[in-house]
């Protein structure tokens, strides 16, 4: 049985002599509202100790009128206690109840007007009419019209008898504690030592109260940290760079043709806004138009710089690795970056036109296409991917170029991401000697999966419900 | 991307191998197998190998994967007497002109719906949807060479394809589907683009639409193909794909005169390549022997020079081949990508993170403490919540992207708070208090840069809250600031303090303004605040 409180055992104690009593009676011996001791009465009854009988009584009380009436009369009782042999009709008329009192008398046929004189009919008494507003009873016919006169209203009361069960009985013979509990402690009760002998009330342990939120990070950034960490720990070193890139480090600079349909207005957010090239922009114009000082044969045609210079929302964080190659040329260098990248895509649930892309680079003496799978491998399984494969796939600035699948139980092979070895024609005109291995992978895919998320727009238009719901460590299990 | 379908029945009578073999391995040359259905499948190739767009082109690759055909594809090619000339005055319109004569075709319906599936792949990733390339195909025996392409007046008359009626090349332009497709390639040049033949009979009026006349159907025996367009690699390119794939379906391939020259020939390209470079970049064993061997698996000729040269023939339809390092793919591909050895490089280095990044952890460590929970909304927003909402004066440096996907997106943000308030909005059913914050990006003009921002709703949110929150935050931060009474309209006159560092405005705290409640439809008080993050001392340059 749940614990009694406090005052479902005062008012135990006081019934045990009381037995049934309405709810008024008791709440003046316990020194508390009828209201409070009907709550304790129903916790009481709910654990079977004492019964709450709800009683409605019909009551019948004056009104403002019929107060007076009660006192002096009713106005046609009045009036006929005024009428004597020789009383006129005018003499009545100066009465105060004559208004109402007169018309009664004729209704129910008391008195006899004669000409100018008003006599009593034989045996005429209100008697009656005056016992009914004195004791009125719902079966009266009398009450009735007192009521329809407004002189009675009638008005329910409900009322609350409380009676002790035989269970309740036998508790309190057993003996109730009834000292005084204490709720929170007070810092007086800590200090002064009161709290050896104060009754802690004990609470319903099971029974969670409002709940708390914790401030925390948004689930999604929690794995992008743990991407970050990983890389990290690989020893990779973080960069940072602009939303805002000139088409020149976004796509020349990668040597994306001029007429790459990835350019093109319905692919790409375009801005007014232009920057200046930078120096050493004419050996990447001379790579696209010819193929520089390098096996290659370019893209030939006519590289024009205003395209170059006109800037975009980064399609990719390509251009912040690249940039930091350009001022890096000397090996080793191994890098990452997280960051928004944009592409100009119907917004859908599985297609945002702004999502979060991993990009790592790996520039140094001798690397490998193998070293590239190695890297792969390793950090997907550090993402806890067990299975990965590789295979072959195109990007127009990487040769050889794949792509790596990860085993996701339940669902197959996964495309995590596409990776690749930066084309001569990219690294050349920076003035890079050596291979950089390159790989890039959409972090919300992963995010998708592992958050169960049907609709890719969740993880920046959240309900609040769901990120309060959704705890800080999640147990993954194969990498999701 | 390029889906192509490769009927079973001609695929492996091309291969001359079974469908299952076909598919198993087909992903293995750089392809994703889309739907396997009862007489074809549904491949997409990369836009990279336009000759892999007909079920020719992958059957001569597979053979050479599978081992059944290796080496280089000869075809030969003869002299069909037919001539072009090229009017002068296209120079300026669309200069370049590819042809080629294709004899003893047998076409069922199938193979040219093949055909112009084909046509169509180039169009989309050699051609540029037609501007850099277009492709005709025409019934060589409904009309008489010598053949001329010139440019035409506009107001030349001639029945399109599919078409009963004679139009103008402007009602053409005007009327026609295709004209009204592709109009935007030309509409502006005087003169059009014109084929016609000895008799003034029209062909072809490139890039938009042929004559009627010259329709392919069953019957065809002989086809002429014209090419025309804007780069003469990239028209040499189709011509060659086209010719080579009729070439491997059976066709015989005549070269017509165009300014003298005999067009196409359909001859490899020579390339000397370094085997060790090779090995080197993909980190496998290879000698000039296995190099070569597997380069003829990937259908190039290829013969050992020395011991680490090797003469390599790439055949003309190989538009992707433009560096030693794609043929060096090829061999990687023919090799396995699952029989290289991968390990990681041996190379040590030490991760740092970027101080940006190590701030902006920080200041959500300080938010959560706070209770703040993190919220991430898009940077993509709207002049509407970021400045009318909010009643605040656009700013100068916002950008307007040029082409907006809706009116939704028409901005990148430059405060993060309006956004919150647009968070709340999207939470109003949801349990108060409600304290959300982001730290993020945000662009002034060319520059990005983070600022951090809290928002706190309840009945009782009021200046206070706002005041300790963002002290607590700037705090912790170790932002020496001082507070100056606000004028912005957002906050409530009287609550809203500006944060000063250096005698400059980095931030504002406050309760805000009812009218902005209104607008984004709250009900209860926001106590917000916002700031620049490079207020942080020591931040790193941008």
């Amino acid at each position: 049985m749940a614990e009694l409180t406090q005052n479902e055992k005062r008012l135990l104690a006081i019934l045990e002599s009381e037995k049934r009593a309405d709810a008024p009676h008791l709440a003046g011996l316990l020194d508390a509202t009828p209201e409070a001791v009907v709550q304790w009465a129903h916790l009481a009854g709910d654990k079977g100790l004492a019964t709450v009988e709800r009683v409605v009584a019909k009551e019948f009380v004056y009104t403002d009128e019929g107060k007076e009436y009660a006192q002096n009369g009713l106005p046609e009782t009045q009036l006929l206690r005024f009428i004597l042999p020789g009383t006129t009709l005018a003499d009545l008329q100066k009465h105060n109840a004559f208004k109402i009192g007169f018309g009664q008398l004729r209704k129910k046929g008391l008195v006899k007007v004669d000409g100018t004189s008003v006599t009593k009919t034989p045996g005429a008494s209100t008697d009656a009419d005056e016992a009914s507003l004195k004791n009125p009873s719902a079966a009266d016919q009398r009450t009735k019209e007192l009521i329809r006169r407004g002189i009675l209203q009638e008005s329910e009361t409900v009322q609350y008898k409380i009676a002790i069960t035989n269970e309740g009985l036998a508790l309190v013979k057993k003996g109730l504690d009834l000292r005084e509990e204490t709720g929170t402690l007070t810092r007086e009760q800590i200090l002064s030592g009161a709290w050896k002998t104060a009754n802690l009330r004990k609470y319903d342990v099971t029974k969670l109260p409002k709940k708390a939120y914790p401030g925390k990070i948004h689930p999604y950034q929690r794995i992008i940290a743990e991407m970050r960490e990983i890389l990290l720990e690989m020893g990779f070193i973080e960069l940072y760079g602009g939303i805002v890139q000139q088409s020149y480090w976004n796509f020349d600079a990668l040597f994306q043709p001029q007429d790459h349909p990835a350019r093109e207005m319905q692919d790409t957010f375009y801005l007014r806004e232009t920057l200046p090239l930078p120096p050493g922009y004419e050996k990447v114009k001379a790579m696209h138009e010819c193929g520089g000082e390098t096996s290659s044969t370019g893209w030939g045609g006519i590289w024009k710089e205003e395209k170059a210079e006109q800037c975009v929302l980064r399609t990719h964080t390509t251009s912040v690795s690249i940039q930091h190659l350009a001022r890096n040329p000397n090996p080793p260098v191994k890098a990452f970056c997280i960051g928004r990248v944009y592409r100009r895509e119907t917004i859908d649930t599985t297609h945002l036109a702004e999502f979060e892309q991993l990009e790592g680079i790996v520039m140094d003496e001798g690397v490998t296409f193998g070293n590239l799978l190695g890297i792969l491998r390793e950090f997907y399984h550090r993402m806890g991917f067990e299975g990965v494969r590789f295979k072959p796939s195109y990007y127009p600035y990487t040769e050889p170029s794949l792509d790596a699948e990860v085993y996701v139980e339940g669902i197959g092979w996964i495309e995590m991401g596409g990776a690749g070895i930066f084309r001569e024609e990219v690294t050349a005109p920076l003035g890079i000697n050596y291979p950089v291995l390159a790989w890039g992978l959409g972090v919300s895919r992963i995010a998708m999966l592992r958050l169960g998320l049907k609709d890719l727009r969740y993880l920046h238009k959240s309900d609040v419900a769901f990120l309060r719901k959704t705890p800080a460590l999640r147990h993954t299990k194969g990498g999701i | 991307m390029a889906v192509i379908t490769l009927p079973y029945k001609y695929l492996e009578r091309l291969t001359r191998t079974d469908k299952k073999t076909i598919l198993d391995k087909v992903a293995f040359i750089g392809s994703d197998v889309e739907r396997i259905e009862e007489d074809h499948a549904d491949v997409e190739f990369f836009p990279d190998r336009p000759d892999l767009f007909s079920p020719e082109g992958v059957a001569r690759a597979m053979r050479g994967y599978l081992g059944i055909e290796t080496g280089l594809s000869v075809y030969p090619v003869k002299p069909s007497g037919i001539s072009f000339t090229v009017d002068p005055m296209l120079a300026n319109i669309r200069p370049v002109l590819g042809a080629a004569v294709i004899r003893g075709v047998s076409f069922d319906d199938e193979s040219i719906q093949s055909i112009m599936s084909l046509q169509e792949s180039l169009h989309w990733a050699v051609g540029r949807g037609r501007s850099k390339v277009a492709i005709g195909i025409h019934d060589l025996d409904t009309v008489k060479p010598p053949f001329r392409y010139i440019a035409s007046p506009r107001s030349r008359k001639f029945i399109p394809l599919d078409y009963t009626e004679e139009m103008t090349m402007d009602e053409i332009l005007e009327k026609h589907p295709k004209g009204r497709d592709y109009a935007k390639i030309i509409r502006d040049f005087p003169l059009f683009p014109l084929i016609v033949d000895k008799d003034d009979h029209v062909l072809s009026f490139p890039p938009i639409i042929n004559g009627e006349r010259t329709r392919v159907t069953l019957d065809t025996k002989n086809i002429l193909l014209d090419t025309t367009g804007t780069d003469k690699r990239a028209v040499g390119v189709a011509v060659n794909i086209i010719c080579t794939a009729m070439a491997e379906a059976g066709a015989t391939i005549g070269s017509v005169e165009i300014g003298g020259m005999q067009t196409p020939t359909l001859a490899p390209v020579e390339r000397t390549v370094s085997v060790n470079e090779c090995s080197r970049l993909l980190g496998i064993e290879l000698t000039a022997a296995t190099m070569a061997e597997l380069l003829r698996k990937m259908r190039f000729g290829a013969e050992p020079a020395g011991a680490d040269k090797l003469n390599v023939q790439v055949p003309c339809y190989r538009a992707d081949i433009m560096h030693d390092w794609d043929l060096f793919e090829d061999v990687a591909i023919a090799y396995g990508y699952d029989k290289i050895t991968d390990m990681a490089p041996k190379t040590f280095t030490v991760g740092k993170p970027h101080p940006v990044q190590v701030n902006a952890a920080l200041a959500r460590e300080v938010f959560c403490g706070l209770g703040y929970l993190e919220v991430m909304p898009f940077t993509l927003t709207s002049e509407d919540v970021l400045y009318r909402k909010m009643q605040r004066e656009e700013k100068n440096g916002v950008l307007h992207v040029m082409h907006p996907i809706s009116i939704e997106n028409t901005v990148v943000r430059t405060e993060i708070l309006p956004l919150l308030l647009e968070f709340l909005t999207l939470n109003r059913h949801r349990e108060l208090p409600q304290r959300l914050f982001t730290v993020g990006d945000v662009v002034d003009t060319c520059l990005t840069y983070q600022q951090a921002s809290g928002v706190s709703t309840h009945p009782d949110a009021d200046f206070s809250e706002a005041y300790a929150s963002a002290d607590a935050v700037l705090h912790e931060l170790s932002i020496d600031y001082t507070v100056k009474e606000s004028e912005d309209p957002a906050f409530i006159e009287g609550r809203r303090g500006d944060i000063i560092v250096a005698g400059k405005k980095i931030g504002v705290f406050g309760e805000i303004h009812p009218a902005v409640l209104n607008a984004f439809e709250l009900e209860h008080s926001v106590a917000a605040f916002e700031f620049d993050l490079r207020a942080v001392p020591g931040y790193p340059a941008l």
